[in-house]
């Protein structure tokens, strides 16, 4: 696909001052540009995956030419990023060594012994054994017991030791991970200087720093991802801080974190296991910010492209956050925006099992061969052939017209391979495959809401990507769910949020204690700390310190609970324990379906700063195009003959329209599928609102 | 009536979401630990004849075994005098129960006055009574030691629930008030069920529904038996042993199965199976149906949609008398291991026939560790540990280390959590070197674990097993290292446990466990030299 200026409107004066919001994703590499202005303007360039700053300079060139922007204009520069991810996925981090505690050196490999497929005979290892095989994995003589006392006195030699065999062996960077550091860093302090005396420069990873709080593995875990892509994301970084710095950008870096705020590109590379699905993160971010300009607080984001259904709750206008998420099937404990991904999208394949019922996935065609339509040689029929014989996606125009479409080879596919066998029109096989996927995802998506103590009806559904926006009206009947918003542009929403997302820093500190009156006393020392690390931490991003809103959340469990739960803590307040007991036990009443008024333990103090970096490019300006509703035939589940529908190029649709479905609107970056029973109109910042018409 | 198939696939997406919304609701409002972090609970949904139509369940062991609770249910209380407040409750292994501390309940699911379906929700509780606090003693040698017995019972009659009931429930278990939280968490999962397969029936009609029901179980036996005829025909035997009961520690227990396949349908004989024991592994025939259920799900194309039409293929034979069908009252509490080693076994049994499946054994240990004592402050603690030990070899790949196989699928204890609780130390958590059966393919590592106590007096219960038979290699390749647990006294002096031991540690005292490894698969001469050299590298043997 080429870059394309999505409803950008024809101006070409010089742009003296805007910010940029980028996502950098395995295929495309999206920009969305702000002007001083306010006006948006779009663009899509190929990623180029083995130096993705490749892709964001092309696109700055081309900005200077069709946009008129010259790079000395940009003044902020925010992007997501798949660069510590795909490390992972690819295993192209660095070779680190690991420092344990003496008797605990294969904590890593060894893991918490649970599989992840039950049914499974032929296993494979479940713990991320690559990161640091038992060579690589030395022990060092000290202990610290629960409270943080010293048991056994650091061996100075042991690490002196470890350090060099490990040096020789080829590490390049090195992890510490020593038991109850989360109690007591200052072994792992020492050790680290023992390192650097040893080994000046080497990288070097503290547990103590990465994630400090209780069970071992898991601190292991992430401690060693942060030392295994460090390398790469400061080579990333410096990469591109380079090319736009030849490029005469003036802006300095920003970064999005797995928790959906920014930081630095300095930061970063001290806190690299935080840029994990940061590109997710951003389109999540990206959501809320359409939601708060619709005025809506809840929100079921679902991210439909071709291999995957990416599904994230937004509640009270917050993104629910996890405290540890997973890469590559690993438990990495980094706090991530809580998405949730299932095997359905528009590739997904539909086939017949042995007793003739019409399955759809897990298997998909990806981007090769893909869909049958795309006439790359794929042969079995797609969710996306389906909607090209179904008239839902106009051949001529899908993708802005960049791929032109075949839709014989679609219709050819699913007869073939569905509506023959099964005895069926190709309609209604079509139909029939278009039915099966929105089963899977709502039931998808219900169990993801439901297990959150979230129940859907109450949420507005908002769909992204590429195939969203087709299946919206279906889903939403499906979960109850009346009112749908279509942001203007879905398929770029990830760069977006990036630019409209706060930086954010977030620490931590376990601090194992009850939780009563006493507590607020014995935090004192750990709420001081944590506003000294955030505080320094918000400092270097060059905020000013009136700009930051701080906040603290406790982790709270009943006694004897080993699962907690996050609430806010105001340290100000008179009654702020009482307050926290109270809310603890609302969230567990949420949560859990159940609440007592039993003792509490704390478990972790946070602290999390924000400062807003700008909005999000929410708002883009359409261009009122006078073109009319063109009509064509489509077919719908409620219906045994196709049914007349108003097509609408989204330019066309005007502030005060309303369209009864059956109706489509055609943009470049998406479809969308207005079925009957809903109708849809032009909200605020033009935003498309679909409603159940008996609600509306 | 015809049916429309994708109605048919549409709705089995859907009777699979009810039933993870049950488990979900389950797993969210229960109450104690071995439910939220154990996952030791499951549900799901089924037919008016007491056919699983779909199952959500976190651990293997749990597949099937409500389908004799639900027949029983069904045995005991005439369908035409279910009502739609209704809800029964059982947890008699010798009434279509498991062991006791699994209780059911069971709703019946009315539309229009008729009965089409029931959901069901099963659920591990912490205490159901009985000689220890936790219901699972190692040393029970009848039933009425092990807790509460509850036949089938009515528990909710027209919505409301019977009192009497629950106050001999009450007064029966150490802690009423979470053994009660759970049982209601049980009761909102059945109630999930049983209003969105009514809202179903609403959409579909009851007669339309309950047509799919039957065409989806035709659905996935018709794709069983394609799978079971990719397999030869014939007869495949497997012999495996547990150590012993527990109660008599020279007694090794045999088990034994022929696995027959013919014309599409499988029969398991466990005839040459040893006669029941005096100790709690003893398993009531629902355990072995899970094993055979599990095996047949892991055997078969994963893509077949599971219900009761998979399990239609299957028939079983289990003498009366024996460890796997015993006979009242014997006592049960510890059939995991049995249930484990079975399903093990029916695998090893395909190992010839479908060598590029299934992998040479695994350990199929799971360490039961538990302390109690006091603490510093005298209070009172319990904390337990489940350690697994390596899996077997496959052609092709190297056995996993310290990993769950089987039935079950337990997370072991980090050592931070163990000393923050309790006045227990480990000492060291590693790789158990040299444990893996040697072969082309090397079977995967068992653990090495050593607790030391720090508080004055802990009462120590170890259920191992592999002490005394070892997982066996497949094609030339050597069996995996046999399991070890140590006691070592303060004093100096050790004590070797032969495979089970109730006992108490004092200060100083330390336990050394040592969980067996996986075997291997082809000749060790055969291994890729590279891969053996890596392994000594990685001090995964120690030659």
């Amino acid at each position: 696909m080429k870059e394309a200026d999505i409803g950008m409107d024809g101006d070409r004066g010089a742009v003296l001052d805007c910010e940029i919001g980028i996502d950098i994703g395995g295929t495309f590499t999206d920009i969305v540009c702000r002007g001083a202005d306010g006006r948006i303007r779009l663009m899509k360039v190929p990623s180029t995956r083995g130096n993705p700053s490749r892709a964001v300079l092309a696109a700055l060139e081309r900005a200077r030419t069709d946009w008129n922007l010259p790079p000395q204009a940009v003044r902020r520069l925010a992007h997501g990023t798949t660069v510590a991810t795909n490390a992972v996925l690819e295993r192209k981090g660095a070779r680190i060594g690991l420092i344990t505690t003496e008797g605990f050196r294969d904590v890593l490999e060894i893991g918490r012994q649970k599989r992840a497929e039950m049914y499974d005979l032929v296993l494979r290892p479940q713990t991320p054994v690559f990161l640091a095989p038992g060579a690589f994995r030395k022990e060092v003589r000290e202990r610290l017991d629960a409270e943080g006392h010293v048991v056994t006195p650091l061996d100075e030699d042991s690490v002196r030791r470890a350090a060099d065999e490990l040096v020789a062996q080829g590490a390049e960077a090195i992890a510490v991970c020593l038991l109850f550091s989360f109690r007591n860093p200052a072994h792992e302090r020492r050790v680290a200087e023992l390192i650097a005396e040893r080994q000046p420069g080497l990288p070097v990873s503290l547990s103590c720093e990465v994630d400090p709080a209780f069970r071992e593995y898991e601190r292991s875990c992430v401690t060693a991802f942060d030392s295994y892509v460090k390398p790469v994301v400061a080579n990333y970084l410096a990469d591109m801080e380079q090319g736009l710095a030849s490029a005469g950008v003036p802006a300095p870096m920003q970064v999005m974190q797995s928790r959906g705020g920014l930081m630095s590109s300095a930061i970063a590379r001290q806190r690299p296991v935080r840029l994990f699905l940061s590109g997710p993160a951003a389109g999540v971010v990206g959501g809320l910010e359409i939601g708060r300009m619709a005025g809506l607080r809840d929100l079921i984001t679902v991210d439909i492209g071709g291999t995957s259904c990416d599904i994230a709750l937004i509640a009270e206008g917050e993104p629910l956050i996890r405290a540890e998420g997973y890469i590559d099937g690993y438990t990495v404990r980094v706090p991530m925006v809580d998405v949730t991904a299932i095997g359905s999208g528009g590739g997904s394949l539909a086939w017949l099992d042995g007793a003739g019922t019409l399955r759809v996935g897990p298997e998909s065609a990806g981007s090769e061969p893909g869909p049958a339509c795309y006439g790359r040689g794929g042969e079995r029929p797609t969710v996306t052939d389906a909607s090209v014989a179904l008239g839902y996606i106009d051949p001529q125009r899908f993708a802005g017209g960049t791929i032109g479409l075949r839709p014989e080879l679609a219709v050819e596919a699913i007869r073939r391979h569905a509506a023959e066998p099964l005895g069926l029109s190709v309609e209604q096989a079509a139909l029939g495959i278009h039915r099966v996927v929105n089963a899977q995802m709502a039931e998808a998506i219900r169990l993801v809401s439901i297990g959150r103590g979230i129940d859907p009806r109450g949420f507005a559904l908002l769909p992204l990507g590429g195939g969203g926006p087709m299946h919206a009206t279906a889903l939403a009947e499906e979960l109850g769910v009346t009112t749908i918003i279509v942001p203007p542009h879905p398929g770029v929403l990830a760069a977006a949020g990036a630019l409209g997302a706060p930086v954010e820093h977030e620490v931590s500190l376990s601090v194992p204690m009850p939780l009563d009156e006493a507590a607020l006393a014995t935090l004192r020392p750990a709420l001081d700390e944590l506003e000294a690390r955030s505080g320094a931490l918000m400092a270097q991003e060059g905020v000013a310190p009136e700009a930051v809103e701080t906040r603290h959340f406790l982790d709270l469990c009943y006694t004897g609970q080993s699962y907690h739960l996050e609430v806010p803590f105001d340290p100000a307040a008179p009654d702020a324990i009482a307050r926290a007991y109270r809310d603890f036990l609302a969230v567990h009443d949420r949560v859990y379906g159940h609440s007592t008024e039993n003792p509490a333990r704390v478990v972790n103090l946070r602290v999390v700063k924000r400062a807003a970096a700008g909005v999000a490019a929410g708002g883009a300006s359409w261009a009122s195009s006078e073109e009319g509703p063109r009509r064509r035939a489509i077919w719908v589940r409620h219906s045994d003959t196709p049914v007349e529908a108003e097509i609408w190029p989204r330019a066309a649709l005007r502030p005060g329209l309303r369209v009864s479905g059956p109706a489509i609107v055609e943009q470049q970056d998406t479809t969308t599928l207005v079925e009957p029973g809903w109708s849809l109109r032009v909200g605020p910042e033009g935003v498309l609102l679909i409603e159940k018409e008996s609600a509306a | 009536m015809s049916l429309d198939p994708i109605t048919v696939e549409v709705v089995r997406h859907k009777l699979d979401g009810i039933a993870n919304e049950m488990q979900s609701t389950l797993l969210r409002s229960s109450f104690s630990p071995i439910v939220k972090e154990g996952l030791d609970a499951s549900a799901g949904l089924f037919t008016a004849e007491g056919v699983t139509l779909s199952q959500a369940c976190a651990i293997p062991i749990h597949l099937a075994t409500l389908i004799p609770m639900v027949r029983k249910v069904i045995e005991t209380f005439p369908v035409a005098e279910m009502r739609a407040g209704d809800t029964f409750l059982l947890n008699d292994p010798y009434e279509g129960g498991t062991h006791l501390p699994d209780i059911a309940l069971i709703q019946p699911i009315l539309v229009e006055g008729r009965l089409i379906a029931f959901s069901a929700a099963l659920t591990h509780h912490q205490d159901m009574g009985g000689m220890i606090a936790g219901s699972v003693p190692t040393n029970s040698t009848e039933i009425y030691q092990e807790g509460l017995r509850l036949p089938p019972l009515r528990y909710r009659e027209d919505g409301r629930v019977n009192e009497t009931l629950v106050r001999i429930l009450r007064s029966n278990v150490r802690i009423p008030d979470t053994v009660m939280g759970d049982v209601n968490a049980q009761m909102a999962a059945c109630s999930v069920g049983a209003r969105r397969l009514a809202a179903l029936a609403g959409r579909y009609g009851a007669e339309h529904l309950t047509a799919i029901f039957a065409d989806l179980l035709d659905r996935s036996e018709i794709m069983t038996r394609q799978a079971l005829a990719r397999i030869p025909e014939g007869t495949y035997r497997a012999v495996d042993w547990l150590d012993n009961d527990g109660v008599d520690l020279d007694r090794p227990i045999r088990l034994e199965v022929a696995v027959t396949l013919r014309d599409r349908a499988i029969h398991l004989d466990f005839t040459g199976t040893s006669p029941q024991v005096r100790g709690p592994l003893n398993c009531v025939p629902s355990g072995t149906l899970a094993a055979a259920c599990f095996a047949i799900r892991a055997l078969t194309d994963s893509s077949i949609p599971t219900n009761g039409g998979c399990f239609r293929p299957i028939s079983l034979h289990i003498p009366e008398g024996t460890i796997l069908n015993p006979r009242e009252p014997a006592a049960v509490n510890a059939r995991t291991a049995t249930i484990k080693r079975v399903a093990g076994m029916i695998l090893a049994a395909f190992a010839e026939v479908m060598p590029e499946r299934v992998p040479a054994a695994s350990a199929g240990e799971m360490v039961m560790l538990t302390f109690g004592g006091q603490r510093g402050d005298g209070s009172q603690f319990v904390t337990g540990d489940q350690i697994a030990g390596g899996s077997g070899a496959a052609r092709g790949s190297d056995g996993v280390d310290v990993i769950e196989t089987d039935a079950t699928n337990g997370m072991n204890l980090p050592a931070e959590a163990m000393e923050m609780e309790t006045p227990i130390r480990l000492n060291r958590v590693t790789l158990r070197p040299g444990s893996g059966g040697a072969g082309t393919w090397r079977g995967g590592l068992g653990t090495i674990r050593e607790y030391e106590v720090l508080g004055e007096d802990v009462a120590v219960s170890y259920r191992g097993e592999r002490h005394f038979s070892a997982a066996r290699g497949v094609a030339g390749g050597a069996d995996g290292a046999m399991a070890r647990g140590t006691i070592l006294r303060a004093d100096g002096s050790t004590e070797v446990i032969r495979s089970k031991i109730v006992t108490r540690m004092r200060r100083g005292d330390r336990i050394l466990v040592e969980t067996a490894g996986g075997a291997g698969y082809g000749p060790p001469a055969e291994r890729d030299a590279a891969a053996g050299e890596a392994d000594r590298r990685n001090g995964k043997t120690t030659v």
